[in-house]
């Protein structure tokens, strides 16, 4: 008896991610609202004065969407391991790494996704140039999975614990710094300079995407099945 | 039956024991399981039972002693796809539905020929609940759509983990019925219990566990 293809393994994989991420879009909507409101803060705190906002912007839409990406970190793996769904996935035929990789990819997908589609609002309420946006855009798209692979293997790390989602924050904010200096930096140039450090970001991104999912495969299987 | 004793053994332990902060969580133990035959597991609370089903899935080391699969070693690679274990907590998502975790299930590890996400449902006596969220179903319910992957899936060796809690007394017999079909057809099982278990034919093999 012949498995099904690794193809069709990932399809039904991410499918069923993704399913489970509409049937609670409220979660979805969780961390873009959460975004939304913090941006808002920003103006009252420091005044509507443009010019002080421009120069803000990039950084504080960055930093926003981090950490509302952090809001919904900390369930990447929590349910599965709860209800032993991955124990059925360890035992599938597939590489486990592969299906993790789906299930990060389909985090990103209902996460960091819809954030990057109201970022032009979040930097518009900041009143960010307009020609400045789609260098922010592609910033976010290009930091925004690097953090979902260093949130994967931090979320395998403290998965089981108490209160892993504090934990998960103090441990991954460091980490974030690298990312969030390259795309603050390539917000704040905006020119050509932009694309080697964007560049820098998408090899430290292929990296990770290389090596975070089996590390999350590993640890998963020796402490949570 | 006879023939099949003198071929290699499905499934083989020597002095398999697992060790838990340098204790061992059971003695050591020795036994063989052939393709058509059943094994109860059997032992106090605590004994081990869960433990020793996690470790001939795979999801736990070996401690001490040997485990082999069809004469080798046991390993991922020699037997993937070949065991199918039904634990405690059932591996289903509460908010899809029996049918959408079934068909997740023949997505990562196929389908028995002639078998279809549905007609198994019915066959589990899950009709008319194929569309309802696993969450709003009875406890009895969720395990029947659990064990509707013995019936979808492919595999020669089944690692039932308290099968039969839950169940009312066709569940009950549906299992038994299920475990009969699957040794008759050649696949071997191993159950763990603590109610008095009936098994369509024939006398189970036994399994003690002490701690």
């Amino acid at each position: 008896m012949s498995h099904p293809g690794l193809l069709t393994a990932c399809a039904a994989m991410l499918r069923r991610d993704l399913k489970l991420a509409w049937r609670r879009r409220g979660d979805i909507a969780m961390p873009v609202l959460y975004a939304l409101i913090v941006t808002m803060l920003f103006p009252f705190a420091l005044g509507p004065e443009d010019t002080l906002l421009q120069r803000i912007a990039g950084g504080v839409v960055l930093v926003t969407v981090l950490l509302a990406m952090l809001l919904a970190l900390d369930a990447m793996f929590s349910s599965d391991i709860e209800d032993g769904s991955l124990e059925q996935l360890v035992l599938a035929p597939q590489p486990l790494a592969l299906m993790l990789g789906m299930k990060i990819l389909a985090h990103w997908l209902t996460t960091a996704l819809p954030l990057i589609v109201i970022a032009p609002l979040l930097a518009a309420m900041l009143h960010l140039p307009g020609a400045v946006i789609p260098v922010l855009l592609l910033a976010l798209l290009l930091a925004t999975p690097l953090l979902s692979l260093l949130g994967s293997v931090l979320v395998a790390l403290t998965a089981g614990t108490r209160r892993s989602g504090m934990l998960l924050a103090l441990m991954l904010l460091p980490l974030c710094v690298p990312a969030v200096i390259f795309a603050a930096g390539a917000v704040a140039r905006a020119d050509r300079l932009a694309r080697c450090r964007t560049g820098a970001c998408r090899g430290a991104g292929a990296v990770g995407l290389r090596s975070c999912p089996s590390y999350c495969s590993g640890r998963l299987t020796t402490h949570h099945v | 039956m006879t023939a099949a004793h003198t071929a290699v053994p499905l499934l083989e332990a020597r002095a398999l024991s697992f060790l838990r902060q340098d204790e061992p969580v059971f003695a050591p133990l020795d036994f063989q399981l052939h393709a058509g035959e059943l094994a109860l597991v059997e032992g106090d609370n605590g004994s081990g039972k869960t433990t020793l089903l996690r470790i001939l899935a795979g999801l736990l080391h070996v401690g001490e002693g040997e485990l082999n699969w069809r004469g080798k070693p046991l390993q991922r690679d020699n037997c993937v796809g070949e065991i199918l274990f039904l634990g405690h907590q059932l591996g289903l998502k509460a908010d899809l539905s029996p049918r959408e975790n079934l068909q997740i299930a023949t997505g990562l590890s196929g389908c028995r020929d002639g078998t279809s996400v549905i007609s198994v449902l019915g066959e589990i006596g899950l009709s008319g609940y194929e569309d309802e969220p696993v969450r709003r179903l009875s406890a009895g319910q969720k395990k029947r759509a659990a064990l509707a992957r013995l019936l979808l899936l492919p595999a020669t060796l089944w690692l039932l983990d308290e099968p039969y809690a839950n169940l009312d007394r066709t569940g009950i017999a549906l299992v038994n019925q299920l475990l009969k079909t699957h040794t008759t057809a050649g696949g071997a099982a191993l159950v763990t219990s603590h109610g008095a278990v009936s098994f369509h034919g024939g006398e189970p093999r036994h399994i003690r566990m002490h701690a």
